[in-house]
């Protein structure tokens, strides 16, 4: 089976590489114009740039800052309100008609006002990925914790279990498997968030770059700007899946 | 140690059982019979205090603790081991880990699974996990033993030793045992008492049968004794009686669609 895993990975690999080639095939040729589209070379040129200049540490420590903050505060907010709308009857009655509203319309829509309220510095960024998590966590937890099967609940009873271990028996492992499906989604929500709100007004970020770029009509910049987002979304991608496989190996071994 | 008294038990406006009378003393092993929906599960739901009754009462002599319970279609949390789910009442009753484990792998063991103890529910067949689930509940030594089928999905060279061996077991420790099955030799072999629970809606007790047999018991033998034959025979009609004609041979009419 790994065998198989290193035989798509090598085919993955020759199709983007091919891919790419390519496209600096196709620029080499004059056939697009390197304005609109520069050529791959141009774009890996321009992420060195970025690095060999250090300008881009500061960036990425305020994407990744604000992008993590708010995907770690959301999983926390979010988890803890679902358990508490789960249990609690009429906090589910408040709580879920607004989640559900948050959750239907394009919630970056808020960035905005969340300038107006807390500035254009870091804590505006973290409270967008915050509302774009929380909500995502919200419903996994809430669900999850209502979803639990209700045969391991008797079970557990009859074994003589109280609330606290059944809390610890059946809900937070329910919970959790619920969560892990929803992890990767929320990596990505933590940094669009992130992105969209430093796109909106800051004074750094990625976001801040790309909108740099935008303004200066720089392809290739954005170019480098959303490959470098990419890596490091697929860089987290992993982790969490390592997480994942980790924490539900009862499903995946 | 358990006493039923004019027990009804409803989901919606029609009682599914009604009026039942029934009475275990200690040391007893009780059958339960009865077509497929009478109300065994609930019934035996009702004794371990899940569901409530909406009329008469049930007297237990036994802590709640004490009384092990086999679900008929039972479920292993899937996220831990075949040997922590077996510890895990172990665990609840405050033994520390490393007994509550070792306890359980020796539990394991008895049921066949020596091997199996790092096995997740869902890497098991469905017969191995509901011996899993037989050693969950019997490593907690209960005095009243409430059963829902307990060997339904096993072959029947595993279910002819496992019922060997939990016969064996509660003749030994003397455990008080209310069992659900629709094997009727094997309520004759085993029980002291088989009671037939008649067709629901409103299902009442319809018939009751002491089986006279000597204890110890050998679960081969005892099939060769003539008693067992007449009663096993008395029981087969008496739940012929209450069992409604199989639907398949009755065939819709076509007319009623027209209706
Ligand atoms: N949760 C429920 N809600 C509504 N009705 C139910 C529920 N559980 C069981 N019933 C009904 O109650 C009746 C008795 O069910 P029960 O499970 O006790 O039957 P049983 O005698 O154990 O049947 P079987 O031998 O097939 O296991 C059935 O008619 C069933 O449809
Ligand atoms: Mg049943």
């Amino acid at each position: 089976m790994n065998q198989a895993n290193l035989w798509l990975q090598l085919r993955r690999a020759a199709a983007l590489t091919l891919v790419l080639l390519a496209w600096e095939g196709i620029s080499a040729l004059g056939w697009v114009d390197p304005f609109y589209a520069p050529p791959p070379s141009a774009i890996g040129g321009s992420i060195a740039q970025l690095f060999i200049d250090g300008e881009i540490y500061k960036h990425l420590q305020a994407t990744f800052g604000a992008a993590l903050l708010g995907l770690f505060l959301g999983l926390i907010g979010g988890a803890l309100l679902g358990f508490i709308a789960a249990l609690i009857r009429p906090v589910a009655e408040l709580l879920e008609p607004v989640m559900a509203m948050l959750n239907a319309i394009p919630r970056v829509i808020l960035a905005p006002l969340f300038i107006i309220w807390l500035g254009i510095g870091i804590a505006s960024k973290v409270a967008l990925s915050f509302i774009l998590v929380v909500v995502l966590t919200f419903f996994a937890v809430y669900n999850g914790i209502r979803d639990v099967d209700t045969r391991l609940v008797e079970r557990v009873k009859t074994l003589g279990g109280g609330p606290l271990v059944l809390l610890r028996e059946v809900y937070v492992p329910s919970v959790v498997a619920w969560v892990m499906g929803s992890l990767k989604v929320a990596v990505g929500f933590a940094f669009t968030g992130a992105v969209v709100g430093e796109f909106v007004a800051s004074s750094r970020g990625l976001g801040y770059l790309l909108a740099f770029a935008q303004s200066t009509y720089n392809a290739e910049l954005t170019f480098a700007l959303i490959v470098l987002v990419l890596v490091f979304v697929m860089l987290l991608f992993g982790l969490a899946g390592a997480l994942e496989r980790h924490l539900l190996r009862w499903k995946y071994r | 140690m358990l006493d039923i008294r004019a027990l009804q038990m409803s989901y919606g406006a029609e009682p599914v059982v009604e009026n039942v009378d029934l009475g275990v003393a200690a040391g007893e092993f009780v059958s339960l019979i009865g077509p497929s929906g009478c109300g065994k599960s609930t019934l035996l739901r009702a004794v371990m205090g899940l569901q409530k009754p909406t009329a008469g009462n049930i007297r237990l002599d036994v802590e709640k603790a004490e009384i092990g319970f086999l679900f008929q279609d039972d479920a292993l949390l899937p996220w831990r081991t075949a040997r922590d789910n077996v510890a895990l009442g172990l665990r609840i009753r405050g033994r520390s880990k490393g007994e509550a484990r070792q306890e359980a792998m020796h539990w394991l063991e008895s049921v066949g699974l020596g091997q199996f103890g790092d096995r997740y529910p869902r890497e098991l067949s469905g017969g191995q996990r509901k011996r899993v689930a037989i050693a969950q509940v019997l490593a907690l030594r209960p005095k009243l033993l409430l059963m829902d089928e307990p060997f339904a999905s096993l072959d029947a060279i595993v279910r002819h030793y496992l019922t060997e061996d939990l016969l064996s077991w509660v003749e030994g420790e003397d455990l008080t045992v209310l069992m659900v099955t629709h094997d009727l030799e094997e309520a004759v072999a085993v029980s002291d008492r088989v009671v037939l629970l008649g067709n629901g809606p409103r299902a009442h007790v319809k018939g009751r049968w002491e089986i006279d047999l000597a204890r110890p018991r050998d679960l081969l033998r005892v099939k060769e004794q003539p008693e067992f034959a007449t009663t096993a025979r008395q029981l087969w009609d008496a739940l012929s009686e209450e069992v409604r004609t199989p639907t398949i041979r009755q065939r819709p009419e076509l007319e009623v669609v027209n209706q």
